[in-house]
């Protein structure tokens, strides 16, 4: 009988119901959406450095900088026979590359570019290319072709088949220059490499920095979680000239400041909340203030304190779970719809990044049903705790002077 | 044994100088298939004491017992559980639940009772002897004034109360109304021996009862048992 009469005494002025419920109904949806965004931030944070500069855990030499665009060649991998039968043994894949800064020049203008030196046969194994988009064919392994990025392209005013000069510095301090021609104009999908990127195959990368090792390891595992105990087996198998980095350790800081971004969005969430907490005790206090006479009339055919104040938390009750639904139907929506159609931020800021950062400029939404879940259960939980002052004031009415109210 | 027993019920509200004595020791039994009706003018302590007697309100001094159960000491849970199972309440505003029919509005206090069967055959039962047949899923604001009492009457006498308490009954009803719903009232006194004790100014009540109680400043100054009744 209380739940029917709450949900009665809920229709008794639906438009104030339903004005009660929409501060809810945003609040829930804004905390899925915005959990969907920011989960789907980390993922896309982890798939761009695991599918595309990481892999589950890579090897660089020990004090290479981690911090600014500064890619230096006086210290280099070498990866020994112990090394090379282990990562055969034990990895998936495993590759090798050269990272090096050079500067392209065609004709007048020049524009200094992130360099990968990869080795073409072993890269794909590790790095998947599900989301390139290729103008042009992948260059000869041991020619003078490499690809480019859209964007040196469009500096460089470089299409395929066009030449232009690469000047990098070796591995021994000597300045270099290689003409070089352009076999393909490559978006990868990740701005660390579509930022100013060229990619070299490694014997024309040899002949332009002289090194005769690569400077990072880049291994691929079964599992993203057997990183952490493979890595003291190759970091003893290389020794100390290397220093050896999970994809976990190598994607920890972009995640904290995400965990930032979280805590942004909590309290953000948590304002929306209270606000419609607020909203459901005001409701519920003007309820139970003109519904005095009814409370008296209850009391006085025998229902309990207890239930009075169940029947107002009842009722809120019903609003949370209603508003909940909704809040999480539209929230659940755009959720589901931006993790199938992520939104493309490409123009917005693959030409504003250096390439330090490894993320897609797709950013997708992670949609997760327990959050909806979650978020069905906080709604009912926000609207139950708000309305139970109404409710005890309700119940605290004396029945001989409410019932003649 | 007495349906209900005051014994020296004092009633204060107020303290210092404002206190006022609403009822000074006052004492009354009522015996059960009585039709009492307390009279007196305003202020006199009608309310008060039909709110002792419905276990509304408990009392600052002396002892109260209903259908055998002493009141005093009582926590708020017992007292609701008395009311629901023991008294039955008819409003002067008829206090109906608006939200709800008038079957469910019956069904209500059957609920609260925690009376057990087949609830809707005996709702049905109850509105046929009111008059309401075939108006039960309307909701209040669906029926007059004088329909709304007989729902309210039907609510009071459907979980089977040993004391129907009935304040002003007839006080938002024109004449004929009135005079159906306390002819009602009279023959399930009569029918059932139901046990009724009203709170009136009403000459029409007054000619029903079988017991007239006259109060005045908180005190009972009359006591009188009719030939008749009506």
């Amino acid at each position: 009988m209380i739940v029917r009469l709450a949900l009665k005494n809920l229709w008794r002025n639906p438009r104030r119901s339903g004005l009660t419920a929409l501060s809810l109904i945003v609040g829930i949806g804004v905390f899925v959406v915005g959990d969907a965004f920011l989960g789907g931030l980390d993922e896309n944070t982890i798939a761009a450095a695991e599918n595309g500069t990481v892999g589950s855990l890579l090897a660089r030499p020990a004090g290479y900088p981690t911090i600014g665009v500064h890619a230096p060649l006086d210290k280099l991998v070498t990866v020994g026979p112990e090394a090379r039968a282990l990562l055969d043994r034990e990895a998936v894949a495993w590759t090798t590359r050269v990272l090096f800064t050079p500067t392209a020049v065609h004709g007048a203008d020049a524009v200094r570019v992130r360099a990968t030196g990869y080795e073409p046969a072993r890269d794909a194994k590790v790095f998947t290319r599900e989301r390139w988009v290729v103008q042009g064919a992948e260059p000869a392994a041991d020619g003078d072709e490499l690809t480019i990025s859209p964007s040196v392209a469009r500096i460089l005013g470089l299409k395929v088949g066009d030449r232009f000069v690469l000047q990098a510095r070796t591995h021994q301090g000597a300045l270099n220059a290689l003409e070089v021609r352009v076999a393909a104009i490559v978006q990868t999908g990740n701005l660390a490499t579509d930022s100013l990127g060229v990619r070299v195959p490694m014997p024309l990368a040899a002949r332009l920095t002289g090194a005769e090792a690569p400077t990072h390891v880049l291994v691929k595992l079964a599992r993203r979680g057997d990183a952490k105990a493979f890595k003291p087996a190759l970091a003893a198998a290389l020794g100390p000239q290397a220093e050896v980095a999970t994809l976990e350790e190598e994607t920890a800081e972009l995640l904290a400041l995400q965990a930032v971004r979280r805590k942004m969005l909590d309290v953000v969430v948590f304002i929306l909340l209270a606000l419609a907490a607020f909203g459901v005790a005001n409701t519920f206090l003007m309820a139970a203030h003109e519904r005095t006479r009814e409370v008296g009339t209850l009391r006085a055919l025998g229902m309990t304190e207890g239930r009075v104040a169940a029947l107002f938390v009842t009722e809120g009750a019903l609003v949370g779970l209603a508003a909940s639904l909704l809040g999480v139907a539209w929230g659940g929506w755009l959720s589901w719809w931006w993790s199938v159609h992520p939104i493309d931020f490409t123009k917005e800021i693959a030409l504003k990044t250096n390439g330090t950062v490894a993320m897609s400029p797709l950013l997708g939404t992670r949609f997760s049903p327990a959050v909806l879940v979650f978020a069905v259960v906080l709604g009912v939980v926000v609207a139950v705790a708000a309305s139970w002052y109404p409710a005890r004031v309700a119940s605290a009415l004396r029945p001989a002077d409410a019932v003649r109210a | 044994m007495p349906i209900c027993q005051l014994t020296d019920v004092t009633r204060r509200y107020g303290t210092g100088p404002s206190r006022v004595d609403a009822l000074k020791r006052v004492s009354l039994t009522i015996e059960p298939g009585e039709f009492t009706v307390l009279k007196g003018p305003s202020g006199s302590g009608k309310t008060t004491l039909l709110n002792q007697i419905g276990c509304l309100d408990v009392p600052d001094e002396g002892s109260l017992s209903i259908d055998g159960t002493t009141v005093a000491g009582l926590s708020s849970k017992a007292l609701s559980r008395l009311r629901a199972e023991k008294i039955g309440f008819i409003f002067q505003s008829f206090n109906l639940i608006p939200v709800l029919t008038a079957e469910e509005n019956v069904e209500l206090a059957l609920d609260l009772a925690g009376k057990p069967g087949e609830r809707r055959a005996a709702v049905l039962d109850i509105l046929k002897q009111v008059g309401l047949e075939g108006l039960g899923h309307r909701r209040p604001n669906e029926l007059s004034g004088g329909q709304q009492q007989r729902v309210a009457v039907a609510r009071a006498l459907v979980k089977k109360p040993v004391l129907v308490i009935a304040d002003e009954p007839t006080a938002n009803l024109d004449s004929e109304s009135g005079e159906a719903v306390l002819a009602t009232m009279r023959r399930l006194n009569s029918e059932l021996g139901l046990t009724f004790i009203f709170s009136s100014h009403d000459p029409r009540v007054v000619a029903h009862a079988k017991r007239v109680v006259t109060l005045h400043d908180g005190a009972i100054v009359n006591d009188q048992r009719t030939a008749t009744g009506a």
